[in-house]
C-alpha cells in the first residue's frame, strides 16, 4: 500500500464511498430524529429516492436567471467532489496530499458556499435574498472559528498537510486528550452544526418557512440541479464529521497507509461507525434544541471562536 | 481503566472553564443558575479527585458539602425566592458589555490569568494540583468579577459572586490541599447567609423600585 498508484486508486474508492454513503447517513439522522420525536419515520433509504426522483425530474428555470443560477449545482457538487479527494475519511491518509491541505478543503467549500449564495440573489426572489444575507452573516462568522479550529489542530499536531495530521491523530490512540484539543473539539462541532445547517442555526427539514436559511437560498432549484446540491450537501456533512472523527476521535484507524490491508479496511470500519454514531448525536441533539433567533445565532457561533481562542491559548502554556 | 491523573485534572479544569463560560453566555437568570450548579458539581468532583489523591478526608467532606449547599441548596433558594420577581427582570437584555464581546473577553482573561500564574510562580515548587488548578480558579476570580461589573441585571451580580466563591474555594484546595475543616464549613455558611441576605435585598429592590437595574441605582443620589 505504498505506491502511488495504489494510493490514489484507494482514495477514488474512498470518494465513491463517501458519495454513494452521504445520502444514507442523511437517512439516518432523519430516521434518529424521527424515533426521538415517538415518530416512525420514513426508511433509512428515502434520500435516495428522493435524488432518484429529482434526478429523473424536469427543470424549471426563471427567464432572469444568467448563467451563474445554471452553473452554481456544477461547482459545487464539483468542489466538494474535489474536498472530498483531499480528506481521510474512511483511510488515514489523502490521495493527493502533496497538492493541497486543510486550508484548500476550507477553500473549497467556501467557494461552494460563495456561488450558492450568488445563485441565491441571481433569481431576485425575495426569499432568496434572505438566505443569502443570512448565510453571509453566519459565515462571516464561521470562517474565523474554523480557521481559529483548524490553527489548533495544525498546532497541536504539526502540519497543515492532513495525511500526517490524520496520522499523528491516530499514532496517540484512543481519544486525543490535549486540553487545546478539547476545546478545538468543542469549537469545531458547533461549526460543523453551522457549516451543514443543523439546528438550532438552521432547520434542514424545513421548507418555505421565514427562518429557513439553506433552503431559501435553493428554493428556485428543481429536478437535476437541485439533486445535486442536497447530494452534495450530504456528502459535505459526511467528509465533515469523518474529519472530526478522524482527528479527534482516532480510535481504531492506522496511523499510516503502510499499515497494510486488513487494519486499514478495519480501520474504516471503525471510522463508519464513528460517523453514523456522531450524526446519530447530532440527531438527538437536534430534538432538544428549537431553531434560535437569526441574531442570537451568532452567539453560538462566538461560544465556538472563543473556545479555540483558549484552545490555542492552552496550546502556548503547556 | 485506570485513566491517568493529569487527564483527570485537565479534563476537570476544562470542564470548570465550558461552564464558567457558560455563567457569561446565557443570557437568563435559569441558565446561570443551571450553569452554576454544573459547574459547582465539577467544582465538587475534583475536589474528591484532589481528596482521592492526597488522602486527605475532610477534603471529601468539603466536596460533599459543596456539592449540597452550592448546586442544590443555593440555586434551590435563589429560585423560591425570586419566585414572585417578574420574568422581565430575570434576563439580561441590555448589558453594559454585548454578550458576544465579554465572551472573547472571558476567553482573554483566561489567558491572562494562565499567564499570571506562569509568570509569577514556578511550576516546580508547586503541586500537580496547583499546576492544573491555580490558573482555572484565578480565571473564575476573574470571569466572575467581570461578570459583575459588565451586567445590568442585580441577578446576575449574585451569580458573579457566587462564581467568584467557587474560584476561591478551588484555589485553597489545589494550593494548600484545604483549609481546615471548620473553615471551610463557616466559608459555606457565610455564603449561604450571603446569598439569602442578597435574595431579600433583590426581593426588596424589586418590589420598591421595580426594576433591577443597578444603572438606575445612580438616580439616587442627590445632585
Amino acid at each position: 500500500m505504498t505506491g502511488t498508484l495504489e494510493v490514489v486508486v484507494v482514495g477514488a474508492m474512498q470518494l465513491v464511498a463517501v458519495f454513494a454513503l452521504a445520502p444514507l447517513l442523511t437517512g439516518i439522522m432523519r430516521k434518529v430524529k424521527a424515533r426521538t420525536q415517538k415518530r416512525i419515520g420514513a426508511s433509512v433509504l428515502q434520500p435516495y429516492y428522493e435524488l432518484s426522483k429529482l434526478w429523473a425530474k424536469d427543470e424549471v428555470v426563471s427567464d432572469h436567471a444568467s448563467w451563474i443560477f445554471r452553473s452554481t449545482p456544477w461547482i459545487v457538487a464539483i468542489a466538494t467532489i474535489t474536498a472530498a479527494l483531499f480528506i481521510p475519511v474512511f483511510v488515514p491518509f489523502s490521495p493527493f496530499t502533496s497538492a493541497g491541505d486543510v486550508l484548500l478543503v476550507i477553500g473549497l467549500l467556501a467557494l461552494a458556499r460563495f456561488f450558492t449564495m450568488l445563485a441565491g440573489i441571481d433569481t431576485g426572489s425575495a426569499f432568496g435574498g434572505i438566505g443569502t444575507s443570512r448565510e453571509m452573516m453566519m459565515s462571516s462568522l464561521i470562517e474565523p472559528g474554523l480557521f481559529l479550529t483548524i490553527f489548533v489542530v495544525s498546532l497541536t499536531l504539526g502540519g497543515t498537510d492532513l495525511t500526517s495530521l490524520v496520522g499523528a491523530a491516530a499514532a496517540k490512540f484512543g481519544v486525543v486528550i490535549a486540553p487545546s484539543m478539547l476545546f478545538g473539539l468543542i469549537a469545531f462541532f458547533i461549526i460543523i452544526l453551522a457549516e451543514t445547517g443543523r439546528l438550532p442555526f438552521d432547520n434542514p427539514a424545513t421548507h418555505l418557512e421565514l427562518t429557513m436559511v439553506h433552503e431559501a437560498m435553493v428554493l428556485e432549484y428543481s429536478g437535476r440541479s437541485l439533486a445535486l446540491i442536497e447530494w452534495s450537501q450530504a456528502a459535505k456533512q459526511l467528509i465533515l464529521l469523518g474529519l472530526l472523527a478522524n482527528l479527534f476521535l482516532p480510535l481504531g484507524m492506522p496511523t499510516s497507509s503502510a499499515a497494510g490491508l486488513l487494519p486499514l479496511g478495519l480501520g474504516s470500519l471503525a471510522a463508519l461507525a464513528k460517523v453514523v454514531l456522531l450524526s446519530a448525536i447530532v440527531a438527538y441533539a437536534e430534538t432538544r434544541v428549537a431553531k434560535w433567533r437569526v441574531f442570537r445565532v451568532a452567539d453560538l457561533l462566538t461560544v465556538a471562536i472563543a473556545s479555540a481562542m483558549v484552545g490555542m491559548i492552552f496550546f502556548y502554556l503547556q | 481503566m485506570q485513566v491517568p491523573l493529569p487527564t483527570l485534572l485537565t479534563l476537570t479544569a476544562v470542564a470548570l472553564l465550558l461552564s464558567t463560560f457558560g455563567v457569561v453566555v446565557r443570557r437568563g437568570f435559569a441558565g446561570w443558575l443551571s450553569a452554576y450548579r454544573y459547574q459547582s458539581v465539577i467544582l465538587a468532583g475534583s475536589a474528591a479527585v484532589i481528596a482521592y489523591e492526597t488522602g486527605f478526608w475532610e477534603i471529601y467532606v468539603a466536596a460533599v458539602l459543596t456539592l449540597v449547599v452550592k448546586a442544590v441548596i443555593i440555586p434551590r433558594l435563589l429560585v423560591r425566592v425570586t419566585e414572585s420577581v417578574r420574568d422581565e427582570f430575570k434576563i439580561e437584555a441590555n448589558p453594559f458589555v454585548s454578550i458576544r464581546l465579554s465572551l472573547l473577553i472571558s476567553a482573554l482573561l483566561v489567558a491572562l490569568s494562565y499567564g499570571l500564574i506562569r509568570e509569577t510562580l514556578s511550576s516546580a515548587s508547586l503541586g500537580v494540583f496547583a499546576v492544573a488548578y491555580l490558573p482555572v480558579s484565578l480565571s473564575l476570580f476573574f470571569i466572575g468579577l467581570f461578570v459583575m461589573v459588565s451586567r445590568r441585571m442585580a441577578l446576575n451580580q449574585v451569580v458573579g459572586l457566587l462564581v467568584i466563591e467557587n474560584g476561591l474555594f478551588l484555589f485553597t484546595t489545589a494550593l494548600t490541599q484545604g483549609v481546615s475543616l471548620i473553615i471551610e464549613v463557616g466559608i459555606l455558611a457565610d455564603i449561604l447567609v450571603g446569598v439569602m441576605i442578597s435574595a431579600l435585598l433583590l426581593l426588596r429592590m424589586s418590589q420598591t423600585f421595580d426594576s433591577f437595574d443597578i444603572a438606575s441605582l445612580e438616580n439616587l443620589k442627590d445632585d
